[in-house]
């Protein structure tokens, strides 16, 4: 029997998720291990394989895939505990980084409510100090021309110099390098006869786009992160090959494909934040079978909670996600929206009003019912519902201490106000919960889109506590707890693809013939170039895809707009069809009559993606058995709710729970490692693949 | 006591929900304009009002544009009187109603809920052209509100009907038709957005209970400010700040000169004694004159913990003298305002406030003197290839510094007090737009005020026309290159100041042909010219646009800065070697170390002529706002009997980047220090205006 295995580090567990040939799931956890990483995943993989009821090595042996989802590189990053970085970028700009573009290096990544934080605001610490900053004698203008020749031995000159600070990564980024890359390369060419071991990354390679501060940024993370995750992926590689896997390990990148060990270094900056995105690579698979293409994405974490929107069966893409405080990058991700409203989310009061986050008790104290904490979170406001068994959590994992949180609810929240701690605590619940229900709406109608078009996908440990009661408020067709809701991440991990992407920027106002010739070429020199660089990966290039996507603009505008365009010659269909297939998507975005006829359209950046669709498991589907799931029943238990005060709840046993098994609301369904609530007026279903869907009612 | 009546969950959810919907209206601008002040200068705001015109929600962007709307709202509201009804908006770019100034266009509309109007939503943008007698409409040649962009008051969607007359009379009167046409249509689908969600919000939750979560939140906000003023000292608290050229082709001084009054739970800010309104456009209306005066006021008292509404009106009152120039008479001129007195408003009130939160324990790290004071605006043009008129505002003005706290250094390249999220643009996309090279873009050293904590840096851009035969620049700068307005507070000495400079008939191409021109204004040849802060004129290839807005002033001593790291400034490049020793006195070896031996001798030393300077300047008050302590907050000397020496010298102590037109000693202006002739710590430096009969002492030589 082969296995195709996905693993997923987070913050407190490994996840692992091994699909078997017949397509039967199963999953497993073990503790994550943050000094290396690697034996929170081989430790998961002996719990896999216990699971199985086999040798780890007879798991690794028959591993068809391995892919991993990988925390290294943001934690490198977010930690700042990357490489010793020097840069190289054009003289006279040498403090391009540290300028920021003015308030956006504070402010950019943050919430607005903290940019509003005059007095306690502070810029981050900037990944290269401005001691490592070189300028390089040599000046490219925007059309490409040179206007200063580089000078090769100022070069040499000034970096024998910087060398003897001995960085462990030079990063090299100069003004008009996408149009013109020759200086970089000669650069680069330089730093490999002085150094021929130093890592090197530059901008016309990694982010070969306009825009100075971000192309900058992305090349210094890629060159900080880089020879961290480098050394992570080789040790883990090794270790699997000693265990006996034959099998290639492959990495997840937040664009939600992903790549492979020889590569990680040059991608590395796609690496970061890929955490949440094996969860829409997960929910687009899953859609595929339940016949949704619309859906929303929601994850609740101990400190944030996640949405993200899978459209037409394509992930939405965000051109420039905020890696961290302050520091952009032009790395194509998944977009994935957070905010910090978690089960850690502290509650407070002034006296007069209910406040719940922005400060999260974490995991370190944690929530008061944890045992250490004192401040009142979300997970406590829930174990005094009677949503969470504190005696059932995380599988009988944690106990939870009931009296804790009822204390920490009442001194903190109820007395100030005069309420019970039940009101408290359902008021505590309510806001979080709306709020939550505010950010998905906000997530979907920013994209252009209406909330009731959409299936809503709920996961993580905590997120379908919460999902139904919003889900009703935003009108979604159905909510959908997945079979694998707590690794849903890792279950995305063994579903995806191999995804090469390749982008580069050429402004071009769509006009004369001459500028689609131009357009097509720019095209073909990039798909050759992907093409060359997926064949020397070693990999088959059997079936590939290819994808291409322009950033387009009104002339004159500021934002582009990324749509996805065919494959066929601009010169052969016409200026005109990109230009309607700009305009659909704008108007759908910001409404009718928003387009402007009269002006042309500028492209700025061109991407092709070339994709490898991975050999995949058919799920295995179950026959239906009945409805009635009175033998998963464990009992009652007393809930309170805003709306309803006080209600008896049936509680089921979620990991028993047959196919087509129903269950009415008020009830709780408790999963090893997931809550369900299902509020009065709704019902859920168990589905052939052991997801339970949830809909309300019909009144 | 409470004032909530609701219950504080559905409050709060509720209240979570307007908060969303108005930043929808935010979104929407963002997504259609195509105007790169609203897209990455952020120069527009959105928000919800109650009935009456209060406003409730405002969103994070500009503040001066929802204070003003709010008055603007109510004038609305008066105007239109019984020609109100559901699905009409209104569009009113009127200064003499409450617009901050014309290029700044409100678009407000009622919400009607079963016939009544529930609240109000609107936003305002800052458009690119409306007409006027300069480009831009910030009509710096103007000397009448008749010269300058028309003031509307329209209907310009009627029961729900887009009224294309009208449209179309406010869209052909610019100079970028395409791009108002572009922006009004963002306004106006921001209202759609707004108004369609508060429909869905009312039939959730009722119309009452969102009307009571309005009025509550107003009140809430209200009931916090008024307890956070009460707990600071009462007192009073004065300030001058200055204009220097209020048009094209003068350098007159005007004065912006403000008392802060605190007593109870009230804050009362007085502009008696301020300079007659000027016959250029930079005047400020008493609208606008509120919502500069009430920006610090949210910036630095209530900071994100205190919601940003019309609750301020009941605790800040302001005073401006009629035909002043923060209170113009109708028909003064007053399109540049914005970054005119309107700004400068800002820059006293930010003071003040600084001054007033230094003197409250639980207060005091909120203190911040300075923060962008003087907006460099520059706005450039030439013809394209084919006839089309290209360029527009420069924005490397945001790369201004931020004064320093009380307890930490000014925030570098902070941007603006109006606005925390106006960023400056890429050169790369400011070489594809408009028809210049930059020659370089770094921060300037030496421009955060020197103190015990430093102000923040701000940037000098230089360029070059490039593939054009000339460029026509027009420069609307606040202030700055007579004196700096970056105030520093309790001995901290003031930032760079703000100046815009041509170098003509440089070699720039020749040198450029074999290497980069370096980071030095003079290293391509030429002659400097350092223009007054409201200029205009021609380049033509081969001449150098150079500029810098202005830094943050410092925070207490430069003496008492902990020479470590003055040591890690210099090494940073924040500061120059010769600060390190003119300012800081503090000696380093050659490996960058500090010199503790040397360093305590020099600040022995510099203490020692501080606390020995003969009082030249009795007559002179102070203007930085720091009040005169008892002791000396250094050696614990009483006042009455360490009484303090006043002396002056000229602006260039503070640094390289002050009164550059004057070489750094400007006749207009000193920089007067107040030290204990005790123990020689300064307990204030600023710049104040020079009485003909002070000579001036030496300067500490600076680095160039």
């Amino acid at each position: 029997m082969g296995y195709f295995v996905g693993a997923d580090t987070g913050g407190t567990f490994t996840d692992l998720v091994i699909i078997s040939e017949a397509g039967d799931v199963r999953f497993e956890k073990a503790f994550s291990t943050p000094h290396d990483p690697s034996r929170g995943v081989i430790n998961a993989l002996g719990n896999g394989a216990s699971l199985l009821e086999i040798g780890v090595s007879d798991l690794t042996a028959q591993t068809l895939r391995f892919t991993h989802g990988t925390t290294v590189g943001t934690n490198a990053l977010i930690q700042r505990k990357g490489a010793k970085v020097a840069l190289l970028t054009t003289e006279g700009f040498e403090d391009t980084t540290l300028i920021t573009r003015g308030p956006m290096g504070m402010n950019l990544g943050i919430p607005a409510v903290q940019a509003l934080d005059y007095a306690n605001a502070k810029r981050p610490v900037p990944i290269v100090p401005a001691g490592l900053i070189r300028g390089v004698a040599e000046r490219i203008a925007a059309s490409g021309e040179v206007i200063t020749p580089l000078d090769e031995s100022a070069v040499g000159e000034m970096l024998r110099e910087l060398l003897a600070q001995e960085p462990e990564s030079i990063a090299v980024s100069l003004l008009w390098s996408f149009r013109q890359g020759a200086h970089e390369e000669t650069v680069k060419r330089i730093i490999g006869e002085l150094s021929p071991s130093m890592h090197v990354s530059i901008s016309s390679e990694v982010a070969p786009v306009l825009g100075e501060f971000e192309r900058t940024m992305t090349t210094i993370v890629n060159a900080y992160v880089g020879p961290v995750i480098d050394r992570y992926i080789s040790n883990l590689r090794s270790s699997l090959i000693e265990m006996g896997m034959r099998s290639s390990l492959q990495i997840l990148k937040s664009s939600g494909g992903v790549t492979l060990p020889e590569r990680v270094e040059r991608e590395a900056v796609g690496i970061i934040n890929s955490g949440p995105i094996g969860g829409l690579v997960a929910a687009r698979y899953l859609g595929g079978i339940l016949g949704y293409k619309n859906i929303i994405t929601s994850d609740v974490g101990g400190t944030s909670f996640d949405v993200g929107l899978i459209r037409d069966g394509e992930f939405e893409y965000e051109q420039t996600p905020a890696l961290d405080q302050g520091v952009p990058a032009r790395t194509p991700a998944v977009k994935v929206v957070t905010v910090g409203a978690g089960g850690g989310s502290i509650a407070w009061t002034d006296g007069r009003r209910l406040h719940v986050g922005p400060q999260s008790a974490g995991s370190d104290p944690g929530p008061a019912c944890y045992g250490v904490g004192k401040d009142p979170t979300v997970t406590d406001a829930l174990v005094v519902l009677g949503i969470i068994d504190p005696a059932n959590f995380f599988g009988g994992r944690k106990q939870l201490d009931m009296h804790r949180a009822t204390d920490a609810i009442r001194v903190a929240v109820a007395e100030p106000l005069g309420l019970t701690v039940e009101e408290a605590a359902a008021g505590i619940y309510e806001i979080v919960t709306a709020r939550m229900g505010d950010l998905v709406r906000k997530v979907t109608v920013e994209s252009g889109y209406d909330p009731r078009d959409f299936a809503l996908l709920a996961y993580g440990g905590a997120g379908p506590a919460h999902a139904a009661l919003y889900s009703a408020s935003l009108g979604v067709k159905e909510l959908v707890v997945p079979f694998t809701s707590s690794v849903f991440s890792a279950f995305g991990c063994a579903l995806s693809d191999v995804r090469f992407s390749f982008v580069r920027s050429e402004p071009i106002v769509l006009g004369s013939i001459e500028s689609a010739d131009r357009y097509d070429a720019v095209f073909e020199e990039l798909e050759a170039q992907a093409l060359a660089e997926f064949a020397a990966s070693g990999q088959n290039a059997n079936g590939l895809t290819i994808v291409r996507r322009v950033d387009a603009r009104y002339k004159g505008q500021l934002n582009e707009m990324s749509i996805l365009v065919s494959n066929s010659q601009l010169v052969d269909a016409g200026i005109d069809s990109i230009r309607t297939l700009f305009e659909e998507q704008y108007e759908s975005r910001f409404g009718a009559g928003t387009t402007s006829s009269g002006v042309p359209l500028e492209v700025i950046t061109f991407r092709v993606d070339v994709i490898q669709e991975t050999l995949k498991p058919e799920l295995k589907e179950f026959p239906l058995a009945g409805e009635d799931a009175a033998n998963c029943l464990t009992g009652t238990r007393k809930l309170y709710l805003k709306a309803t005060g006080a209600i008896m709840a049936s509680i089921y046993d979620g990991d028993r729970l047959a196919p087509g098994n129903r269950i009415d609301g008020p009830a709780v369904i408790e999963r090893r490692d997931t809550t369900i609530l299902i509020p009065p007026g709704h019902t859920a279903v168990v589905d052939g693949y052991r997801n339970v869907r949830i809909k309300e009612a019909a009144k | 006591m409470s004032s909530l009546v609701l219950d504080p969950i559905t409050f709060e959810v509720i209240k979570h929900r307007l908060w969303q919907i108005n930043d929808e209206q935010g979104i929407a601008i963002r997504s259609i304009s195509t105007s790169t002040i609203v897209v990455e200068g952020n120069d527009f705001n959105v928000g919800l009002f109650a009935a009456n015109g209060d406003l409730a929600v405002a969103g994070p962007y500009v503040t001066s544009h929802v204070t003003t709307m709010d008055a603007l709202i109510k004038n609305v509201i008066e105007t239109a009187g019984d020609d109100v009804e559901d699905g009409d908006i209104f569009l009113c770019n009127d200064p003499y109603m409450g617009a901050l100034h014309q290029n700044d266009v409100a678009v407000v509309s009622p919400i009607f809920v079963d016939g009544q109007i529930l609240l109000w939503a609107g936003n305002v943008v800052h458009h690119a052209d409306l007409a006027g007698i300069d480009e831009g409409s910030f009509c710096v040649n103007a000397t009448s509100v008749f010269q300058e962009a028309p003031r509307y008051f329209l209907k310009v969607v009627r029961a729900g009907v887009l009224c294309r007359d009208v449209e179309r009379t406010f869209i052909t009167n610019s100079r970028t038709p395409e791009m108002v046409a572009m922006d009004l249509r963002a306004q106006i689908g921001a209202i759609n957005v707004a108004v369609k969600r508060v429909r869905e919000l009312s039939d959730t939750y009722g119309a009452g209970v969102v009307r009571d979560v309005m009025t509550q939140t107003i009140a809430y906000s209200g009931e916090l400010l008024r307890e956070r003023i009460g707990e600071l000292p009462d007192g009073t608290w004065s300030t001058e700040v200055f204009m220097d050229g209020d048009r094209v082709g003068s350098d007159e001084i005007l004065t912006v000169k403000l008392t802060l009054t605190k007593s109870g739970e009230t804050l009362h800010f007085d502009y008696a004694g301020s300079s007659p309104q000027s016959a250029g456009a930079v005047n400020a209306t008493d609208y606008s004159t509120y919502a500069g005066t009430t920006t610090p006021v949210y910036a630095f008292l209530c900071g994100s913990e205190i919601d940003w509404n019309s609750s301020i009106r009941k605790s800040v009152t302001v005073d401006a003298p009629s035909g002043s120039v923060v209170n113009a008479n109708y028909p003064a001129a007053v399109s540049i305002c914005s970054i005119g007195f309107t700004w400068l408003t800002a820059v006293a009130a930010t003071r003040v406030i600084a001054a007033m939160l230094s003197e409250s324990e639980k207060y005091r790290n909120r203190a911040c003197a300075s923060w962008g004071v003087a907006c460099c605006g520059n706005n450039v043009f030439s013809q394209g290839s084919d006839g089309e008129l290209i360029g527009g505002l420069l924005s490397d003005h945001r790369g201004a510094g931020a004064g320093a706290r009380a307890n930490q250094d000014g925030i570098d390249h902070a941007g603006t007090v109006f606005s925390p999220l106006s960023y400056m643009s890429n050169v790369e996309s400011q070489e594809l737009k408009f028809p210049f090279l930059y020659l370089f873009r770094k921060r300037l050293v030496d421009s955060g005020g020197p103190g015990r904590f430093r102000g923040g840096m701000t940037i000098l851009a230089a360029m070059t026309p490039f593939g054009t035969e000339s460029v026509t620049w027009k420069s609307q700068n606040t202030a700055g290159s007579d004196q700096s307005n970056a105030a520093g507070l309790e001995g901290g000495y003031p930032g760079a100041g703000s100046q815009v400079s041509v170098v003509r008939n440089t070699d720039v191409w020749q040198t450029l042909s074999q290497h980069p021109t370096g980071t030095d204004i003079g290293a391509f040849g030429g002659e400097v010219i350092h223009l007054e802060t409201k200029s205009e004129g021609v380049l033509r290839r081969g001449d150098v646009f150079v500029f810098h807005p202005p830094g943050g002033g410092g925070f207490g001593d430069p003496l008492d800065r902990d020479p470590e790291d003055v040591a890690a400034d210099v090494r940073d490049g924040v500061i120059s070697l010769e600060a390190a020793v003119h300012n800081y006195a503090v000696g380093l070896s050659t490996d960058g170390s500090v010199d503790y031996v040397e360093t305590a001798e020099q600040r022995n030393a510099r203490r020692q002529i501080s606390a020995t300077q003969p009082d030249t300047s009795e007559a002179l008050r102070s203007t930085s706002g720091t009040p005169t302590p008892t002791k000396c907050p250094r050696c614990g000397r009483a006042t009455e009997i360490g009484k303090p020496t006043r002396w002056t010298s000229p602006l260039s102590a503070a640094g390289p980047w002050l009164a550059e037109r004057w070489q750094g000693n400007s006749p207009n202006f000193k920089l007067l220090h107040t030290s204990c002739t005790a123990c020689g710590s300064e307990w204030d430096v600023c710049e104040v205006a020079a009485p003909d009969d002070t000579s001036p002492l030496p300067a500490f030589s600076k680095g160039a």
